[in-house]
This record gives C-alpha cells, structure tokens and sequence, in this order.
C-alpha cells in the first residue's frame, strides 16, 4: 500500500485503486513466517513449500486424507489441542506451529508407540534405507522405549506373498492403510482391507483373493516401511548402493517415468519417477519387472557366418563388413536392393540416423513396425492413458522418417515377396515378435546378408549372417515419443560390457564408413539435427526433456476423465 | 425421595409394548398435537430448545441447539436421523430397558424429533447382541404403520416418515456418533474426521443427526407436558430433566432408577427408594459415575456429589451415560483397572496409532502389576502412557476415555498400586493373603500367546 510507484500524476483525479483481484492463494503462516501457498493444497505440503517437513505415514499426495497415524501433528494458533496437519483445512491467515515443545513431545510419543510393537529386523528387512519408521524415528523420536513388554506377533501372517509380486509381513505393518487406498482409489480393485481391529488390527487381502491387478507393486512402494515388499527386489540388494538414473520405462508407448535402480552395471528395480501428466506416482506391474530384461546380454560377440560357419569377430571388422557389403550393393544392383529397418524399441536419436543412413544412400527401403500389445493403463494425475503398443517409441520412429519413401518397399513388401533385397539391416533384433517367427525369418533369410545388431537371441539372431551385440535402454541415453506425443529423456546408467555398444553407436560407426556423419556425434548433436530437420521437435530443449514434460503436438486428448 | 416416573411411567405395565396399551395410556398425543395441532418444526426445536435437554447419551450437549445444526439448505440432500440404541458403555443398560419395555415411546421421540429435522428416513441403530430389542422394535414399528403413525401421511398431515432398525456387528465405537454413521454405511466402523460435523455431512454424505435412545423419549414429554414443565425439574437451569440412572455393583439393590437430574449420589446409593446402601454393610471405596469411560471418585467425593452434567465435571469426571458403577471396599483397584484397559484395549477400533498402540501396553503393565510382577516405575509409566495417548493425539475421544479409569486410579489410589508392587499382592479382597508359595509362581491371568487373529 505504501509503495512510492502509486502516485498519481499532477492534475490528474485521483484514480480510485481497482479492487485487488480474488486471489487465488492462501496467506499461511508457518512458525512465525507467512507463506503465499496455492488453495488446493495439503496443509503438509504447503508446509513443504515454506521448507518445514511435517513427519507423515499415512498421508500420500494422490491418496485420500486419514488422519490416521497421527505423525503429522502441529499446534494451530486458536485451538487448544494439538491438530493433525494433514486434516487441518487450509485456510487465510492459518499460524501453524511446528516446533513447539507440545509438538516435539507429541511426535516423540507417536514414534514411541509405533515403535512398541515394530520388531528391531531392519538388519533384514528390505526397506532399511528407505524407511520412513526409520527416520522419522532418527529424526522425532526418543532413542530409548519404555515398552518392556511382549512385542505383537501375526502368526500366519508374516512373510507371505499375497499376490504375484507383494509379499506381506504383518509384524512390521504400522497401520497406515496407504496400501489399502491406492488398491480402492487408484486401482480401483480394493484387494486389501483392514482385519480385526486395536491392537490386533492387521491388513490383508479381502476374501483370501490375491493382490493382483496391474500396478499391486505400487502397494509396496507406498509402504511407508517393510510389511509390504517385492518379490522381485526382496534380498536383493541393500538400497543405499543403489544408484538412481532418470529413465523411461520400455515397456509400452505410455512411456512411464522411472527410475532405474542399479549398482555395479546390473539393474536392481525400476522405481516410479513422478510425472503428472504420465505416470504420476505409478507404474504398472509389467513395467516395473521389466527390469530384470535389462540384465540380460545374451549377444555377447560380434559373428559373421561365412560358408555355414559362424565365427567371432571384432565389432570394428562386423561393422567394416556390414559397410563393404552395402557399398558391393550399392555398386552392383543400386541401393533398390538394401533394405533398413528400425525399432520402435530404439530412441529418436537411433531411428533418426538410421533414417538419415538410408537418405545418404538414397534407398527409400526403410520401415518400422510393433506389436500390438494388450492394452496397459496407467493413471496419470488427471486421467487414464492407455497403450496398446509392445514397445515405447513407435511413435517416435515414425516421426523420425522411418516410413518407405520414394516407391520404396515396407516389410510387409519384403515378407511378401514384393522386394528380395540383398542387404538387410535390422537395426534392433527384437523389434517385434517377427524375429520370432521362423517363416517370416526365412523369408527374410532369402536376403544375401542378413545382418541384425542385438542384444538377446532369436530366430532372427540365429539366421543372420552378421550379428553385432548392442547395449541395453540402461546403458544408453535419447528419448522416446510417447502415445501422447510426448517426447521424454531418458539416461545412460551405466556403460555398456563391452564389446557391446548402443545401436546408435553401431549405427554411426557404419554411417562414417559409408561416408555420413562424424564419428564424435553424441545423442545430443543428433538431437540439434532432429530440432531443425523434424517436424513437431523443434522447440525441444535440453532443460524441458529433463522433466519430460514437453508436448510435441497437439493437445492430447485423455481417454475418460476421473 | 419419590419423584414422579415420566420416562419409566409404563415400565411394568402389562402389555407395555403393545401399541393398544401405549395409545390407552395417552401416546401418541404429543404427535397427534405436533402434527395436527400446526407445530412447525421449527418451534418443536424451540420448544426443545427451552427445555433444556441435553444428550442422555454421554456427552450432555443440549439437543435444539444440536438439531440447529443442520444447514438451513440441504441443497436437494435429505436430512436423516439416527437413533444411538448401540447401548454399549460397560454398566450402561438404561436405553434397553426403554426400547423393550416401551418401544412406542421412543418410536413416538423419534418420529416427533424427525417432524422437527424435517427428516423422512429414519434409522435405528441397535448394538447387534440387543436381540430382542431388534424385534421388539421391529413389531412396535410395524404396529406404528399399520395405525398410521409411520409412512406416507402420517396423521392425516402430510408428513411422511420411514423408520428401520438396523442392528450393528458388536463393536463398542460404533456408539460414536460417526463410527455409527460408518457402520451404518456398511463399512468398517470406525469415527471419521471431524471438521465436516454430521450435521453437515453425516450418512450417505446427507445432514444427519445423531440422538440417544432417551434423549428421544424425553421429546415426547417435552410436547405433552411444556418446555417448562421440563425445565423445573432437576437441579439447576443447565440440568434439566428426568434422567435415567443405572446402578450397579455392590449395592443392595442394583438397577434403572428414575430421578430428575441433579440426584444427590449419596441419595442413590443408599436411599430407599434406589440402591439401599451397600451390600454386606461394606464400606464405599470408589465410584464410577458415568460408565467405563468417566474418571473414579473415591468415597469422600461422592459425599456432596450431584448426579448431572455439571456437578460430576466439577469433579473431574463427568456424567457420560450415567452408569453407577460402585465398588466396595474389598475390591482391588489394580483389578479393576485392568479389567477396565482390557475392555478399552479390545475395543479399540485400531485407526490411530496412539490408542491402538497405547491400549494394549496400558493392559500389559497393569496385568503385570496384578500378576504380582510390577515395578515401581510403573506407576508414573502408566500416567506418561496414558497422558500422550489422549487431549487431541486422536481422531475421537476413545484414547480420552480409555486413560480415564487408568489415570484416576492410579492418581486417587497411588498407594495401594505401591502397595500391589511392594508385596506382589491385593491390598484388599480375595487376593490379598500372601501367597503360599513364591510370588512370582502364581499363576498369571493373562495370557502371552500371540494373538489370534
């Protein structure tokens, strides 16, 4: 009000000041310092933004408000008795108080009595690392306890696997039914109920039926401690060795966020990485297991087939004789008689220098195809995705160009017959179940040199002639388009084992031999061509696919609203 | 002291269920002059209003001012009234004795203070081991259609009602208003989170109301006989009203007495008309005033100790459901506790993690004190429990009424709990010889197996 910018100019009326406009925060107050937080927030989030962390079990972002754990309590100025914060309405001109004795008192009280009957295994228990008991009680509870009676014990209903994936151990539940909610709210199946009640109360699946719909992992993931861990990752590793590398799950063309999980070159666990608009806090059972694949290096030499015979080769000597075979091609029956095909496995970057390989030799020879998968769901913040493709960048493939031009021929040309090119590129083994298929690889076959850069074997990878082995989605970086045409970043985790590396790699290794491109372009130098040449990609920036959050085109239309 | 019966009037009665003697006897006239008579609803709630009445059923929070609650536009959502009859405080047993001795009466409460919430759906909650209440109540409801006063046009009036009764599963919160409401719902019953009140979002997201089996009855005679009339009797303006007390212990004749509120204690333990003082000529030596949940008072506090809302609060305690437990002088006040936490301890309905946790240790260390294996540091251990598991540590005031018997007996008896420690024995009672054998080799009553679930 008593800023100096308000003076009216001389002889002007004085301007009656327009009323200010309905805000749209609220002015609270937090251990003396007001904050401006928007309405729609949770009194322990709003506390997040003011930077107070307010210890919590049972709240999640995503999942309805319980009040149940009674962590989260704080002073609030006019009422006597100490409040939960995650029940307390946010409100104008709300004084919070969080560090006042009452409350420190109170949360010490709380961890103690959550402590009384929590057993003392987190030696064994897989959640040690990333438990909240854990640090809530380093950092609010009292190191000593009072309790010197029997602990509680669930006979029966420790260490049991309650479905394919979860694995519950009641003796180390606290109650806080966040798995209950995300199997009623966000499932929608509602699996899991509370049984019994005080003391004895214990949460269980309801009827004996199993906790098996498509995302019961993330039931363990919202377990704030370890009644409720993964199969999978059960013993597995200690979680402070794992490293963390922002990545995109391959799943399908929902293209989830997650984290890869991983020490020592091996993949431990896919974690979900928040996106909103994607995967939210979420990712789907098949997805997140998906993980172990990415262990596996079953190509583990370059080979070439002369005469029936299959020998090892290096991969610079593969690569040269990839290049030397084209170039015969080339020169002989003209660049008709090549054929490239690229994977919607593959990311942008990948598909793009394929594409741009095969404009170099003027062959319009080049297609993509995927599988149809049954159709995954994933609930983003707002609304239901669905994906129905077997791989995550079908949509990015295509975009980069990876369609027959120029009365080019596609696969389906070739596998019917309509084409028998001499040189076959597959730049990725397993771009679909086709590889799988010993009579289209026949087909196939019939090609002079059949040459296939992969990572697992197939039917493909047995017929080809030369087989280069190529890195995992860990051991590489790009991006991938997603259903929503969402171009999102994911990041190398690790290097390759040698002798295998990233497609790209092999790909600009051939492209340099057959006369395109520089040998030192990264991912990222094929990404500046991708911003100028592709249509829909050029306001990408760096600094947006670290949050994958960039659309490329279009408003994406969500498939039923919650 | 006899006062006149208003409430317990037909009690013994011949045929006091039916409808025929109800209506002999002059029911059904407070509806009859309610919906026929041009009452608007609005001036039943005044009339309750003046009355005075508070909520029988613990609480004491005065009824019209309850009933007001209710937003003026329900925006299209129906307003619905439930009857608490999930009498379940230990020693409690009054509104059982009303719903099967003289169903129409509360019928007749109800369908008055429906008419005054504008409500059309009505609801009977009933503890599920009331058995015969269920069917008493449902052949009294049946009866009550079939004369007209439930259904479509009641009276001629054109107001309309439906009432059920819908019996619970056996678990003492869902006498909590909003545990209630859950169960009624169909789910598990545990109390919700308050902000939003029931009267704004209660069942099936509607307004709903709340009331106690004798809180009801008393609108029927709040119509029949004036606000007034009502408010006369008892001690003071606050405390209005004929109240119901229950009885029981060690008193020669224990049972349901009516009294206005306000009824001196030692007046109901010992006057003629009510208990007749103590049996076996023992001594008092402590008193529980308001069912399991109210602190104890010892004998020289029940000296000048008025039976109301107000006067028990004065003493630290509180009226609640108005249930006299009394405990003679050869009770063992560590036994007594215990048996008290191991009600609390089961009841508990396991949400919140200080009385779900707090609970069972509260029974653990008293079942070792009584086991004869307590420690002195257990006394102040018992305080620190219960004094962080309650005052706002929960959703519903369960954890506050489970430390209340812990709390007051261990703060008003502290020296025979030194003394259970000291000499790993009762004080008093049948336990109190020093055992044959070592202590610690007596048998111990609780049981340490896991439990079973």
């Amino acid at each position: 009000m008593s800023t100096p910018d308000n003076k009216a100019p001389a002889g002007a009326p004085p301007a009656t000041p327009p009323p200010p406009p309905p805000k749209d925060t609220f002015t609270v107050v937090f251990d003396g310092a007001p904050i401006e937080v928007p309405k729609n927030l949770n009194l322990i989030e709003a506390a997040k933004l003011a930077g107070i962390e307010i210890p919590h079990f049972c709240f999640h972002p995503r999942l309805s408000v319980v009040g149940q754990c009674r962590m989260c309590l704080v002073e609030v100025e006019g009422v006597p008795k100490i409040q939960a914060a995650c029940t307390t309405p946010l409100k104008d001109g709300l004084r919070i108080k969080t560090t006042t004795d009452k409350v420190i008192q109170s949360r010490a009280a709380n961890m103690e009595f959550l402590l009384i009957n929590h057993p003392l295994d987190c030696p064994i228990c897989d959640q040690a690392g990333e438990c909240k008991l854990q640090d809530n009680s380093f950092g609010y509870g009292d190191q000593r306890s009072r309790y010197d009676e029997r602990k509680r014990q669930y006979a029966g209903f420790d260490r049991t696997m309650i479905g394919p994936h979860v694995i519950a151990d009641m003796t180390r539940c606290i109650q806080c039914t966040r798995c209950i909610r995300f199997c009623e709210e966000i499932a929608g199946t509602a699996e899991l109920t509370f049984l019994d009640r005080g003391g004895r109360t214990l949460v269980w699946t309801h009827d004996g039926k199993p906790l098996a719909n498509d995302w019961s992992a993330c039931a363990a993931d919202v377990c704030p401690v370890g009644a409720l861990t993964t199969r999978e990752f059960r013993f597995r590793k200690r979680v402070w060795y794992l490293r963390k590398t922002p990545s995109v799950c391959p799943g399908c063309n929902i293209g989830c966020n997650n984290s890869i999980e991983h020490g020592d070159g091996i993949v431990y666990r896919f974690l979900p990485r928040l996106n909103p608009e994607v995967n939210d806090y979420w990712l789907c059972d098949y997805g997140r297991f998906l993980s172990e694949s990415l262990n596996l290096q079953e190509i583990e030499k370059a080979t070439i087939r002369e005469k029936e015979e299959v020998r090892d080769v290096l991969v610079p000597v593969a690569i040269e004789r990839i290049a030397q075979r084209i170039r015969e091609t080339i020169e002989g029956a003209g660049p008709k008689e090549l054929f490239f095909l690229g994977s919607a496995n593959l990311s942008n970057e990948e598909n793009f220098l394929l594409r741009k390989l095969a404009d170099h030799l003027s062959c319009g020879n080049r297609d993509v195809v995927v599988d149809k998968s049954r159709v995954r769901r994933m609930k983003s913040k707002t609304a239901w995705i669905e994906g129905d493709h077997a791989a995550a960048n079908y949509a990015g493939a295509r975009d980069m160009g990876l369609s027959p031009s120029d009365g080019g021929a596609s696969l389906e040309d070739v596998l019917n017959g309509k084409l028998a090119p001499e040189v076959i590129v597959v730049a990725d083994g397993s771009f679909s179940s086709i590889g799988d298929d010993e009579e289209k690889v026949a087909v196939l076959r019939r090609a002079k040199t059949l040459v296939v850069l992969a990572r697992t074997t197939n039917a493909l990878t047995r017929a080809a002639d030369i087989v280069v082995p190529a890195a995992s989605l860990a051991e590489k970086e790009g991006t991938f388009t997603n259903v929503q045409g969402r171009v999102q970043k994911f990041e190398r985790a690790f290097l390759p084992k040698p002798p295998a590396r990233p497609h790209g790699e092999l790909l600009l290794q051939l492209a340099v031999l057959l006369g395109f491109g520089d040998r030192n372009w990264t991912p990222t130098d094929i990404r500046r061509q991708i911003q100028s040449e592709v249509e829909g990609y050029g306001q990408l920036t760096e600094k947006e696919l670290e949050g994958g959050i960039l659309m490329k085109k279009g408003d994406f239309v969500p498939v039923g609203g919650l | 002291m006899a006062s006149e019966k208003v409430l317990l009037a037909r009690v013994g009665r011949k045929d006091s269920r039916s409808i025929e003697t109800y209506v002999e006897d002059g029911g059904y006239k407070a509806l009859r002059t309610v919906l026929t008579g041009g009452w608007s609803p609005e001036k039943l709630t005044d009339e309750v209003k003046k009355s005075g009445l508070r909520g029988r059923g613990g609480a004491g929070f005065p009824t019209g001012v309850k009933w007001g609650f209710v937003p003026k536009d329900t925006k299209g959502k129906p307003v619905y009234l439930l009857l608490n009859a999930d009498e379940s405080e230990p020693g409690t047993f009054k509104d059982r004795l009303l719903m099967e001795e003289d169903p129409h009466q509360v019928i007749e409460g109800m369908i008055l203070s429906a008419y005054a919430l504008k409500c059309r759906d009505a609801y009977i909650y009933i503890r599920g081991e009331f058995y015969l209440g269920a069917r008493i109540l449902d052949a009294a409801i049946a009866e009550a259609y079939d004369k007209g006063f439930l259904g479509e046009n009641i009276l001629g009036s054109g107001y309309a009602l439906n009432l059920t009764v819908h019996r619970g599963a056996g678990a003492y919160i869902c006498g909590e208003e909003t545990g209630l409401i859950e169960s009624l719902e169909g789910k598990r019953g545990q109390p919700r989170i308050k902000p939003p009140f029931p009267a704004v979002h209660g069942v099936f997201g509607s307004p709903t109301i709340v009331n106690n089996v004798e809180t009801l009855a008393c609108v029927v005679h709040i119509v029949n006989r004036g606000a007034e009339w009502f408010a006369k009797i008892g001690r003071n303006e606050k405390n209005t009203g004929p109240k119901l007390y229950c009885l029981s212990g060690h008193v020669v004749r224990p049972g349901v007495y009516e009294a206005p509120l306000g009824l001196p204690m030692k007046e109901l333990l010992f006057g003629a008309d009510f208990g007749q003082g103590m049996k076996d000529g023992r001594k008092v030596k402590a008193v529980i005033p308001g069912g399991a949940s109210a602190a104890m008072l010892t004998a020289e506090e029940i000296e000048d100790c008025p039976l109301d809302f107000d006067g028990l609060v004065a003493k630290g305690s509180m009226l609640g459901s108005a249930a006299i437990i009394v405990m003679n002088e050869d009770t063992c006040i560590v036994d007594a506790a215990k048996n008290l936490s191991k009600f609390f301890s089961h009841e508990s309905c396991g949400q919140c993690t200080p009385c779900r946790e707090g609970t069972p240790w509260l029974l653990k260390v008293l079942t070792r004190i009584e086991a004869g294996e307590g420690r002195l540091e257990d006394i102040d251990l018992l305080e620190k429990i219960s004094n962080q598991m309650a005052n706002g540590m929960t959703i519903c005031v369960f954890a506050d009424a489970a430390i209340a018997p812990v709390l007051s007996s261990v703060g008003k008896f502290r020296e025979e709990y030194r003394h259970h420690i000291d000499q790993n024995r009762c004080l008093v009672g049948p336990r109190s010889a020093v055992p044959s054998s070592a202590p610690d080799l007596r048998p111990s009553t609780f049981d340490l197996r896991p439990p079973t679930v």
